[in-house]
C-alpha cells in the first residue's frame, strides 16, 4: 500500500503526507521501540515511561491542579499505555496517542470525583449539606476567589461536551501550541481534516458556553 | 462560516497575521464576524490548562508503574505460574517432588495389595450388587475376621 500510494498521483495532497509519514516513523528508532514494547519487552516500556513521563506530568497537572493526585493518574495512564501498547497502529505518533490517553484519564477522574463528591454530599441531610456549601469553598457552587481557578473550571466543563477526538486535537493546538501542520503530522490526518475537526470542536464548544451561560445550574459538570 | 474564513480560522486563533482576504471577508460579514469572536474568547479560555510550573516525577516512578500493570495484569488460573519464573520454577518443582512421593506411596500399595491372597473385603466388594450401597454396607458389617 505505501508504494502504491508513494508512486500514484493522488488527488489529496495530504493523504500522500500521511502514508509517508506513516512508514517513515514505523522505521524510525521510536518506531523501533514501540515494536519491541509490543513484543513484550519490559526495557522498550521502560524506556518509553522515562521519555515521556515529564511530559504526562506536566499534561496532568495542567488539567487536574491537583498535585497529590498527579503522580497516581500517571501511574495509571502507563499502566494503560502498558496494556494498550499492542494495538498502537503507528498511524499516529507515539506521544499523539500518549496525550489522548493522558486527557482520557484526566477527565475520567475529575468525572470519577465529581461524583464521589456527590455521593458524599447526599448522605447529609439537608442542613448539613447548606453548612458544607457555606464553610467549604466549592468551585462548582460559589464563584472562586481565584479568577484562573474559575476559568479552568468553565473550560473544563464545556470541553467535557466534546468527543475525546475533538478535546485532545484542542487541547494540542491550545495547550501545547502546535500548528495544524504538526497536527497533521502527529496524527496522520490531512491539514483539512484536522481544520474541519477543529472548527467543528470550536462551533461545539461555543453552543456549551451558550447553554452554560444561560442556565449555569443545568449544564454544570 | 464561509470557506475564506474556516482556511485561516487557525491561523488567526495562533495569533499569525491574518491575510487581507480575510480581514475583509470579517469586516464585511456580520456572521463570520460574530462566529470568529466567540470561539477566539474560547480559545484563549483554553489556555487556562497549561501547566502552571514543571513537576519533577519521583526517582522511583517506573517501579509504580511496574507495581500497577502486576496488580491489573488479568490473571487467568495458570498465568501466575508463568508470569514470574522464579516463583514458577519453585511450584514447578514443589508439584514434581509430591509426584514422586504419591507415585511411590502408591506402588508400595500395589506392591502390598499384590502380596498375599486377596483381602475378604475385596472379594465381597465385588460381588456385591453395585447399584444397593446398604447390602454391600450389611455384608462388610457382617464381616469378622
Ligand atoms: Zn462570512
Amino acid at each position: 500500500m505505501g508504494t502504491l500510494t508513494g508512486t500514484l498521483p493522488l488527488p489529496a495532497f495530504g493523504s500522500r503526507v500521511a502514508v509517508k509519514t506513516r512508514v517513515d516513523y514505523q522505521n524510525s528508532q521510536e518506531g523501533a521501540l514501540v515494536r519491541r514494547a509490543q513484543s513484550g519487552d519490559e526495557a522498550a516500556f521502560r524506556e518509553i515511561v522515562e521519555h515521556y513521563q515529564s511530559k504526562v506530568f506536566s499534561i496532568i497537572h495542567g488539567i487536574v491542579r491537583q498535585r497529590n493526585d498527579v503522580e497516581d493518574i500517571a501511574q495509571q495512564v502507563f499502566a494503560k499505555v502498558y496494556f494498550s501498547i499492542r494495538n498502537f497502529d503507528f498511524r499516529s505518533s507515539l506521544i499523539t496517542w500518549i496525550y489522548k490517553i493522558t486527557v482520557n484519564e484526566c477527565f475520567d477522574y475529575l468525572r470519577k470525583k465529581k461524583v464521589r463528591k456527590l455521593v458524599y454530599e447526599s448522605d447529609l441531610s439537608e442542613d448539613e449539606v447548606r453548612r458544607v456549601e457555606n464553610t467549604e469553598p466549592s468551585v462548582d457552587r460559589q464563584a472562586p476567589a481565584d479568577e484562573t481557578l474559575a476559568r479552568r473550571d468553565y473550560v473544563l466543563k464545556l470541553l467535557s461536551r466534546v468527543s475525546e477526538e475533538e478535546r485532545t486535537l484542542l487541547l494540542l493546538k491550545e495547550v501545547e501550541g502546535r500548528s495544524v501542520e504538526e497536527l497533521a503530522q502527529m496524527t496522520g490526518m490531512n491539514e483539512n481534516t484536522i481544520k474541519v475537526k477543529l472548527f467543528r470542536a470550536r462551533q461545539k464548544l461555543v453552543k456549551a458556553a451558550q447553554r452554560l451561560d444561560r442556565a449555569p445550574g443545568l449544564v454544570a459538570g | 462560516m464561509h470557506q475564506v474564513i474556516l482556511d485561516r480560522l487557525e491561523e488567526y486563533l495562533s495569533g499569525s497575521p491574518s491575510s487581507r482576504e480575510f480581514t475583509t471577508h470579517l469586516e464585511s460579514c456580520e456572521e463570520c464576524r460574530a462566529e470568529v469572536q466567540e470561539m477566539k474568547e474560547l480559545s484563549g479560555a483554553l489556555s487556562a490548562l497549561r501547566a502552571p510550573e514543571e513537576i519533577t516525577p519521583s526517582l522511583g516512578f517506573y517501579a509504580q508503574v511496574a507495581r500497577r500493570v502486576e496488580a491489573q495484569r488479568p490473571r487467568s488460573p495458570w498465568s501466575w505460574v508463568w508470569l514470574e519464573p522464579a516463583f514458577g520454577k519453585r511450584v514447578a518443582f514443589a508439584s514434581l517432588m509430591s509426584l514422586v512421593v504419591l507415585g511411590s506411596y502408591l506402588i508400595t500399595r500395589e506392591t502390598e495389595y499384590s502380596a498375599g491372597p486377596p483381602r475378604p473385603e475385596a472379594i465381597m466388594a465385588q460381588q456385591a450388587p453395585a447399584d444397593n450401597p446398604d447390602m454391600i454396607l450389611a455384608t462388610l458389617a457382617s464381616y469378622e475376621p
